[in-house]
């Protein structure tokens, strides 16, 4: 839960979302859920030239399993803080496993 | 024209070549472009004026197209259309047979026509009815079949019955045939024919016939009898298979009824109903013709009844589906319509508004064929109240009539088609589904009860705290409550006050469904907890995921062992090797685990006992006391701060070189005691030059070359640890900054000076001195013994100042040891104040000489720099200058 937990903290935020197939989708995230689907809305698709065929396309749903990355504004993140929550993250899991 | 910049005027199109069909004529068009055109005339051949046309005249004799008027040629035009033509025949034979039935008194003639009209207007949804004189014959398309009298050509032939067709104006085989029937439904009234017809008409219908007569003259042609004959035998759903008899046997029946009892222009609502089993009935038919209209003579219709029939035509939607058991008629209209499921109930109201009160009906009606035609009669009656009424209407008014009809009756089809799902899920189903869905939401959300508790915020951690942060500014969660299950369901329960269980209404429903979610999370909670299944003898399991855990795609099997290397929470138990990277970082995890519970720990702190009455308050105080003890000491040894072994480098300033280590400083601090602290700080200032950022980042006199991790390094190292020691060191008294200025100068001063954490170490003791002097703290023996600590460090320092300062002059990094050598200045005595400006004399010499050369303001910024050296030993730049 760790990642859904942290990408709803970056709602409302500007992210660029990169596809397995290359597609970099730059937005505003909308809404996240524990499959890590993303909503985003206002888009624009970094390589338009590229991709004409989503320059029409304002809003997308991507599901979560064809995401490879997500930059996130830096500037959003909590770092000390996202670290902690790795570490309790971990812990839960090192106790669950047990 | 050329593209690409080929020249195509040297390309002769006309000329064969690859690719290019050969073009016979290609010859032919260059002599054009010579202007050696041939003309036609020198081609033609003349074969064409051999050609004998002058038998083209017996062309006519062929294809029948005389030279004559086009009126007689239309006949002609027809020849094609045979199935036109066989049905006009038979319309025409039907024609015959109807007018000599009409010939009867006039007012019967109107009623049967009102009682055609309803069942015309019914057809008036499947086709455009254009009721037109039968005389009138315009100019033949061959389709006028489809348009005019769509359902004619459905006519059964009543032969099919073993009846004679109707087609025949003679009687006589009509009578001949079953006429058992038509008896029984003949009501006695029946005999009185013609006379009183005529007089029927009410005064209005009279009006409205006029009326109707002067706007539309085109209709008013004497409109023959087979017309409405027709028209009537348009029925939307169901082809009756006996066009005339609706028509025929009607006037028979209702003009009677009618004449006795009421008003002709006034139809009853019982008469909506028409049953579709009239098909069945026709070979009764022709039994009633012959009784009731024999004596009559055919009598066209008078023109406005056909005037009306268009308009009620245009309502006739409205009825078609009526279909009813006749012996509802005496009912009320309204039983009748709820009986007819493809009746529309809108209908019913309106109608009836029109209605009268049913008139008696013999109880044997309902078996009879005669009574079919009383219901198409009655049936028009309701539709339109009146065909008069209707005509008396203004255009504007019968849209608007037409409009809302329409739309009426729109609306309750839509209503009859939604209503077929009606009761398709039960109460119980929807709950289920409700609790389902909340189920799903719960699960999804977490439980909105669990909020604030160690287990929502081990799930949930980063978001929850993030959000206080961003919120309220806390740096930990106290009892976050935006939640979004919370809002939805609890925070409505909330606004209702409490369990208000006899309730009954809205709320009520509100309540139960936050039971149910109550239970739906009590059984999610209480549900054993299968995180896979594995099928004894398979080879793989199966895992079961939900929407907090997503199906875990790897299963890995931890050892129980405790012993195990690999878990952070025994790796301070393994003291023995300390010095390698890898325990290091185990240790700086195990730091931050231990820093981590002390920080839950310290939120569930109980209130201090308000007064020792409180036993048990002092009690759980005392139990928490102890286990931030507990959690202290666990911290502590982590820290390894006793934990000096043989190693080069004491293994706490070795946790200080990484980054989170350098990191969790200012928690420890926090987590820790005073005592504590100091012996943190003091542990610091003692290896100081052991510091990675002191021992790695020495200044040179040269260029600055400091890598960009090592900048990083210190630049964190001073964020993180420097504030934190700073703060601290700002609580101390004289004696122990004595006391850590002391052991600085038991360390190789020389190195700490040379770089920049180093430096703002002394800055940071120095400073805190002179404050604590400018304050009138520490005593006269603190004071004695700094003096003393200071002189030695003086004479320790003194040889390394002009090699302090970080790259050349031009540089410009220098602010931190100005800072440090007007630390040094302030606290110097006249002498050591002498000794410091010859030190540094070039320095200054150098970067007042720097600053002319630069711009104003970068030059006054640098001589800023040295002037805070300067003034610490009242001097100024200006006096250099």
């Amino acid at each position: 839960m760790l990642f859904f937990s942290f990408f709803k903290t970056l709602i409302d935020h500007e992210v660029t979302v990169e596809l397995k197939n290359d597609i970099q989708i730059r937005g505003v995230l909308k809404s996240v859920d524990q499959y890590l689907n993303i909503k985003l809305e206002n888009i624009s698709v970094v390589e338009e030239i590229k991709y004409p065929h989503m320059s029409a396309v304002k809003n997308v749903f991507i599901r979560g399993s064809v995401v490879r990355y997500v930059h996130l504004p830096a500037s959003a993140v909590d770092i000390p803080l996202l670290e902690d929550a790795t570490r309790r993250e971990a812990a839960n899991q090192a106790g669950k496993a047990k | 024209m050329s593209f690409f910049g080929f020249d195509s005027t040297l390309h002769n199109p006309a000329a064969a070549g690859f690719s290019q069909a050969h073009n016979p004529f290609a010859g032919l068009s260059n002599r054009d472009d010579d202007a050696d055109a041939l003309e036609f005339e020198d081609t033609y051949d003349g074969l064409g004026d051999q050609l004998d046309e002058t038998d083209d005249a017996f062309n006519d004799d062929t294809f029948g197209d005389t030279v004559g008027p086009v009126s007689s040629r239309a006949p002609v035009g027809k020849d094609f259309d045979f199935f036109g033509q066989t049905a006009n025949v038979a319309n025409a034979i039907e024609e015959e047979h109807v007018r000599f039935h009409r010939q009867q008194p006039v007012a019967k003639v109107v009623q049967s026509v009102q009682q055609q009209v309803p069942q015309a207007s019914t057809s008036a949804t499947a086709y455009k009815f254009a009721p037109q004189p039968s005389s009138y014959k315009p100019a033949r398309t061959g389709y006028e079949k489809y348009s005019q009298e769509p359902v004619a050509e459905l006519q059964v032939d009543a032969a099919l019955w073993g009846v004679a067709p109707k087609k025949q104006p003679a009687p006589a085989p009509v009578a001949a045939v079953s006429p058992a029937p038509a008896q029984t439904a003949t009501p006695p009234a029946t005999s009185t024919p013609g006379p009183t017809g005529r007089k029927m008409l009410s005064l209005e219908e009279v009006e409205a016939q006029m009326r109707a007569q002067s706007k539309k003259p085109v209709a008013l042609s004497p409109a023959p009898q087979p017309q409405v004959q027709q028209q009537i035998q348009h029925d939307h759903g169901y082809q009756y298979s006996q066009p005339t008899q609706p028509q025929v046997p009607a006037p028979v029946d209702h003009i009677q009824h009618k004449e006795q009892s009421f008003h002709p222009g006034h139809g009853h609502p019982v008469t909506i109903l028409q049953r579709p089993q009239s098909k069945h009935t026709p070979p009764a038919q022709p039994l009633v013709q012959p009784t009731a209209h024999q004596r009559q003579p055919p009598q066209p219709p008078p023109p406005q009844q056909q005037h009306q029939l268009h308009q009620l035509h245009q309502q006739s939607h409205q009825i078609q589906h009526i279909q009813q058991p006749q012996q509802i008629q005496q009912k009320p209209a309204n039983v009748q319509i709820l009986q007819n499921p493809n009746r529309l109930s809108g209908d019913v109201a309106n109608l009836g508004l029109h209605a009268h009160p049913t008139p008696p009906i013999p109880a044997n009606y309902p078996t009879h064929p005669v009574h079919q035609q009383q219901n198409s009669f009655s049936r028009q009656q309701i539709l339109m109240a009146h065909p008069s009424q209707l005509a008396q209407l203004s255009e504007e008014e019968k849209m608007a009539y037409m409009d809302q009809e329409a739309k009426r009756a729109k609306r309750n089809h839509k209503i009859f088609l939604m209503s077929r799902d009606n009761g398709i899920m039960t109460p119980q189903d929807k709950n289920f589904v409700t609790r389902i869905q909340l189920q799903q939401l719960v699960s999804a959300t977490g439980n909105p009860n669990e909020h604030g508790t160690d287990e929502s915020l081990a799930e949930d951690f980063y978001y929850q705290v993030h959000n206080q942060i961003q919120g309220g500014g806390r740096q930990h969660p106290s009892q976050p409550l935006n939640n979004f299950a919370q809002t939805y369901l609890y925070q409505t329960g909330s606004r209702q006050g409490g369990p208000r269980r006899h309730n009954r209404g809205p709320e009520n429903h509100m309540q139960r469904m936050e039971q149910q979610v109550q239970r739906a999370v009590e059984a999610a909670k209480n549900k054993p907890k299968n995180k896979q299944l594995v099928i004894e003898g398979s080879l793989g399991k199966i895992s079961f995921s939900n929407a907090k855990t997503p199906k875990p795609l790897l299963n890995i099997k931890r050892n129980d062992s405790s012993n195990e290397p690999h878990r952070p929470s025994s790796s301070h138990k393994q003291p023995q090797h300390g010095t390698d990277k890898r325990s290091e970082l185990r240790t700086i995890e195990s730091i931050y685990t231990t820093l981590m519970k002390m920080e839950d720990h310290d939120r569930i702190m109980p209130p201090p006992p308000a007064s020792d009455a409180d036993a048990e308050a002092i009690q759980r105080f005392v139990a928490w006391s102890n286990d931030a003890q507990a959690l202290n000491a666990q911290l502590w040894k982590a820290l390894r701060i006793h934990d000096h072994s043989s190693a080069q480098i004491h293994p706490f300033i070795a946790l200080l070189s990484y980054r989170k280590g350098k990191k969790a400083m200012p928690r420890i601090f926090r987590h820790t005691t005073q005592e504590q602290r100091t012996t943190i700080l003091t542990l610091i200032v003692v290896n100081l030059d052991s510091l990675d950022v002191v021992r790695n980042a020495q200044v040179t006199t040269g260029d600055i070359q400091l890598n960009a991790a090592m900048r990083e390094n210190v630049e964190l190292f001073s964020v993180a640890v420097m504030s934190t020691l700073f703060n601290f060191l700002n609580e101390l008294g004289l004696d122990l900054v004595a006391g850590v200025l002391g052991l600085v100068c038991t360390r190789n001063v020389g190195v700490i000076a040379k770089s920049k954490i180093g430096v703002s170490m002394l800055t940071m003791i120095l400073s805190r001195a002179e404050i604590i002097k400018h304050g009138g703290g520490g005593s006269e023996h603190d004071w004695r013994a700094w003096d003393a600590t200071y002189g030695q460090f003086f004479d320790l320092i003194e040889p390394s100042l002009p090699h302090i300062f970080p790259g050349t002059v031009n540089s410009g990094e220098d602010v931190y040891v100005w800072q440090l050598l007007a630390a040094i200045g302030i606290g110097a005595s006249p002498d050591q104040q002498q000794r410091l400006v010859l030190a540094v004399k070039d320095r200054v010499m150098d970067t007042v000489a720097l600053s002319k050369t630069l711009p104003q303001d970068l030059a006054s910024q640098r001589l800023q720099n040295v002037n805070l050296f300067m003034r610490s030993i009242g001097l100024d730049v200006e006096l250099l200058q």
